[in-house]
């Protein structure tokens, strides 16, 4: 139990270029009442603060996090001072970084504003050869487009809790990106029988084959930490775009890449022949009940 | 003698400079940095990809970035002979999500911004400061959203020919019951009364009998002389067409044609730095957008009342942000029990590729109207073009021609300015885009 | 002699059904027959396969697993798609000479007989090795760059209804020439119909 007099950790949540997302999604969190007894901000883009960005930004002070949102973009002036300046200044402070979002991960749709200049801040895409890369023992990538408010309200947590925050190979809390955005979908059955949905706006139907999600080949857990408490992407009929991966955003989202009808991606670590084959065992049987809509409106009374 | 400014905290950072004399402004010109190439990452892209990365435009008022995304798409099917024929349960949903998405704004920037800054201004020990509030108003909102969109922010639920979510009777019914936690929330944390007697107050003089966060604010701006501060040009722009929105455009209470065709953008008059907005005019000259345009618009009895005595001032400003607040709680509900959840959220529509040529999506923003006019050929896009609500309310122009802002900040000293500017509800990242 | 193990005979009694369903038909050829081809009691035979139908689905598994095998090798080589085509069509008409009761047994029984397949074998099921191969080498075609995206089944149909074609042809002795000697114009007309527009 921690005393309101006990060392509230102190964060600076420092932006790149950014859209404010993961900010917005943050202000989400259930617990952020709770959260904010245990963690004081420095700044913050939107919540108040104890310092103006203008103060944060002659680099006199120190923070224990630093939180960054936004893609790395070397000529970028907030409070008219170089971020860059800002970041390596914090980065050295900081015990933890945080990279909120794709953007700060791996570069995400905000790289591209300049590819050859902008991205994430130890990660340019699946490159570890972002302008932090010396501190890389310190950075967490909480990716995502926007960023869960959970995924960084948990890892704040554990870090609170004094609690080691096992890493992948992308610099991602196991805790939260070990399972696929594909666990815990309400479509698996579909999935299991390849029962492709011909349509949007259905609530049967698996939406791999046709609509491009890419929820079997990313990292997540959208589907069992719920959206705004209540719901998901493919729960609600769009195809998940990957946000989480170093690839995103890719192109023509809500479609499938096939070749010849066969999907270019099979599901993460699962070998072509596998999937080819189970695929084709699937699609021979018709299961009566799952080729029937789970509820109709119009005719049921 | 030129001072600049940096205003922060919204949704990204703006440069005033001002012009002084005498203690006061003369005049003013604003900078926004920070540009991300939106228009352009979008050509040669897939049309559908717009509704994923338009979103992206912006934190907060993202979702309607979504709306005018796929209005936009949908104008082109129709404009290239495949029109599309939405069910009404998709429109529906689609607008109610986009007023979910204001109200959550609404209450961000009340508790967020107005209030600390009101605070900060008045320089008053005993005013209250609630963020909070701020941020459970604008998440209970938003999750409602999400049980139709799928999450909030970032959502790409709608597309051409309807919605993707087939929902059930049970999240329409949970829907319509967080929307009354949220419009009790409001009504006891905020208002101080209900919401039904809120919208029928016939002047100002009724908010003497109120208590609670709302009275202490507006009696703050009164002591402040908001009531005598602020004023624009009286012109107001709406284009976004809703059912809880007027298309029109007004000088004071006088209504005008309004078509979208009229409206261009221009280079800002930002001398002392470069600034990568755009203004935006509509034939050639600068109007209001947001809530109060919106509130003139529809001709409400209180706004009118307010109108009359205080004009467009930051106080008629600040308080038309909540009048709409609670008027689109009740639109809201009102959506809600129209749903026909038989029929079908999503229609078919011809293949992408067969679409050609130009479409324009116009919707009603937290801010006013945002317009996406997209080019497409063989369903790819050539051209994209975004015309942000902030855009026309925080134009920079010229002394002899300013822009909303500009103009209401004229007279004031800097601390009030940068307060009035505030009252504009600025939005940089959609801005510069 | 050296003890012939299980698998050995399993084999054994394949070869001999697949030689006898070939000759004289599927509805002809019995049990008693096939057992007396491989040597063996009636009863022994049964802990093998248990009844003909049974027998019947086990032969085209065998096909299709021996088929999908020498195209998986193909496709993991690193020949170029026009090469891997010559290499396909290679394979499956020195099958057609050297193991023609394979398929014969494909074409003349699997084909023709639905009605022995359709429980146990719908669909696809039974032939799965062989279309997970080909898609493997469709697949990569495109993937690749040299064959042209369309429907799967429109060019398996193509290829695939060709072989077959050709390999009914020869097995009716309609074919004037050496089935060898049609393999290289097959492949070219194979590659020329899939590969990629210009």
């Amino acid at each position: 139990m921690h005393s309101k007099q006990e060392h509230k950790l102190k964060i600076f949540w420092l932006q790149g270029l950014t859209c404010n997302g993961n900010a917005h999604s943050f202000l989400n969190l259930e617990y952020l009442e709770e959260l904010l007894e245990k963690i004081e901000f420095l700044y913050h883009p939107l919540l108040p603060a104890k310092e103006t960005l203008s103060e944060m930004a002659k680099c006199k002070t120190s923070c224990d996090i630093l939180i960054f949102e936004g893609a790395y973009d070397p000529s970028l002036k907030r409070a008219d001072t170089f971020v860059d300046t800002m970041l390596h200044y914090y980065a050295k402070k900081a015990k933890y970084i945080i990279a909120v979002g794709t953007c700060a991960s791996f570069g995400g749709i905000f790289k591209a504003s300049s590819p050859q200049t902008n991205s994430g801040i130890l990660f340019n895409e699946e490159q570890e050869s972002g302008p932090l890369q010396g501190y890389s023992a310190k950075i967490i990538n909480l990716s995502g487009c926007p960023v869960h408010p959970e995924w960084l309200g948990s890892t704040l947590n554990m870090i609170v809790d004094k609690h080691p925050v096992v890493l992948d190979k992308e610099h991602r809390p196991k805790e939260l990106y070990s399972s696929l955005v594909h666990h815990g979908c309400t479509r698996n059955e579909y999935f299991e029988w390849k029962i492709d949905a011909d349509d949007f706006g259905q609530k049967e139907g698996c939406l791999f084959y046709k609509q491009g999600c890419r929820a079997p080949m990313t990292h997540g857990s959208c589907n069992t930490i719920l959206w705004n408490g209540v719901n998901s992407k493919t729960r609600s009929g769009t195809p998940c775009f990957g946000c989480t991966e170093s690839d995103f955003p890719r192109t023509d989202l809500f479609e499938t890449k096939t070749n010849m009808s066969i999907p270019v991606d099979a599901p993460l670590g699962v070998p072509k022949r596998a999937y080819l084959t189970l695929t084709g065992i699937a699609k021979t049987f018709h299961i009566k009940r799952l080729e029937e809509p789970l509820i109709d409106y119009k005719n049921d009374n | 003698m030129i001072t600049k400014t940096i205003i922060e905290q919204i949704e990204g950072e703006a440069s005033l400079y001002f012009d002084m004399k005498e203690n006061v402004v003369d005049f003013v010109t604003i900078a926004f940095p920070h540009f991300r190439g939106i228009e352009k990452m979008l050509e040669g892209k897939s049309a559908l990809d717009a509704l994923v990365i338009t979103p992206r435009v912006c934190g907060i008022c993202g979702h309607s970035h979504l709306l005018a995304s796929v209005r936009a798409i949908e104008d082109a099917y129709k404009k290239s002979g495949f029109p599309i024929e939405i069910t009404q349960k998709a429109l529906k949903i689609r607008e109610v999500t986009l007023i979910l998405e204001i109200i959550q704004n609404h209450f961000k920037w009340i508790y967020l911004v107005l209030v600390p800054h009101l605070k900060e201004l008045s320089n008053s020990q005993e005013f209250f400061n609630t963020p909070l509030k701020g941020a459970y108003g604008a998440s209970l909102a938003t999750k409602i959203l999400a049980i139709f969109a799928g999450q909030w922010p970032h959502s790409s639920y709608m597309i051409p020919g309807g919605i993707t979510s087939d929902f059930t009777y049970m999240d329409l019914t949970k829907a319509k019951i967080l929307l009354e936690k949220l419009s009790r929330y409001f009504e006891s944390e905020t208002l101080g009364v209900s919401l039904e007697k809120f919208l029928s107050f016939d002047s100002c003089k009724e908010f003497t009998a109120l208590e609670g966060n709302f009275a202490q604010i507006e009696q703050l701006l009164i002591s402040l002389q908001m009531h005598k501060k602020g004023f624009a040009h009286d012109r107001f722009m709406i284009l976004g067409d809703h059912q809880f929105s007027r298309v029109t455009k007004m000088k004071g209470t006088k209504f005008f044609q309004a078509l979208p065709k009229y409206v261009m953008t221009q280079d800002t008059y930002a001398v002392n730095e470069k600034s990568y907005a755009k203004n935006a005019l509509y034939k050639n000259s600068f109007y209001e957008t947001g809530p109060l345009a919106r509130c003139m618009a529809k001709e409400f009895k209180l706004i009118k009342n307010m109108h009359r005595r205080f004009k467009d001032s930051a106080y008629t400003r600040v308080v038309a942000r909540f009048y709409e607040t609670a008027y689109l709680l009740i639109s809201c509900k009102k959506l809600l029990e129209e749903i026909d959840i038989s029929e079908k959220s999503c229609v078919r529509s011809a293949p992408l590729k067969n679409i050609a040529g130009r479409g324009e999506g116009v919707v009603e923003a937290p801010r006013g109207p945002l317009i996406h006019r997209v080019k497409l050929e063989n369903g790819k896009i050539t051209s994209y073009e975004i015309i942000t609500p902030t855009q026309w309310n925080i134009s920079s122009g010229t002394q002899e021609k300013s822009s909303p802002a500009q103009k209401a900040m004229v007279g004031l000293s800097v601390k009030e300015a940068a307060f009035v500017f505030k009252t504009f509800d600025v939005c940089s990242v959609c801005t510069t885009h | 002699m050296a003890r012939t193990t299980k698998e050995e005979r399993k084999n054994g009694i394949i070869s001999a059904a697949l030689e006898l369903f070939s000759e004289n038909g599927f509805y002809i050829t019995t049990i008693p027959d096939i057992a007396k081809k491989v040597g063996m009691s009636v009863g022994n035979f049964y802990n093998y396969f248990s009844s003909k139908d049974i027998l019947a689905k086990e032969l085209i598994m065998y096909i299709s697993e021996y088929l999908g095998k020498n195209i998986r090798a193909i496709n993991e080589s690193d020949a170029s798609t026009q090469e891997k085509i010559e290499q396909i069509v290679s394979m499956y008409f020195d099958t057609a000479k050297e193991r023609p009761e394979m398929i014969e047994y494909f074409l003349r029984v699997y084909l023709s007989n639905r009605e022995v397949f359709k429980d146990g074998c719908e669909g696809m099921i039974c032939v799965s090795p062989f279309i997970t191969e080909m898609m493997i080498f469709f697949e990569n075609g495109v993937a690749s760059g040299e064959l042209h995206d369309q429907d799967f089944f429109s060019a398996f149909g193509l290829f695939m209804g060709y072989l077959g074609g050709m390999v009914f042809l020869y097995g009716e002795k309609i074919l004037p020439e050496p089935l060898d000697d049609y393999k290289q114009s097959i492949s070219e007309n194979i590659y020329n119909a899939l590969k990629t527009r210009t």
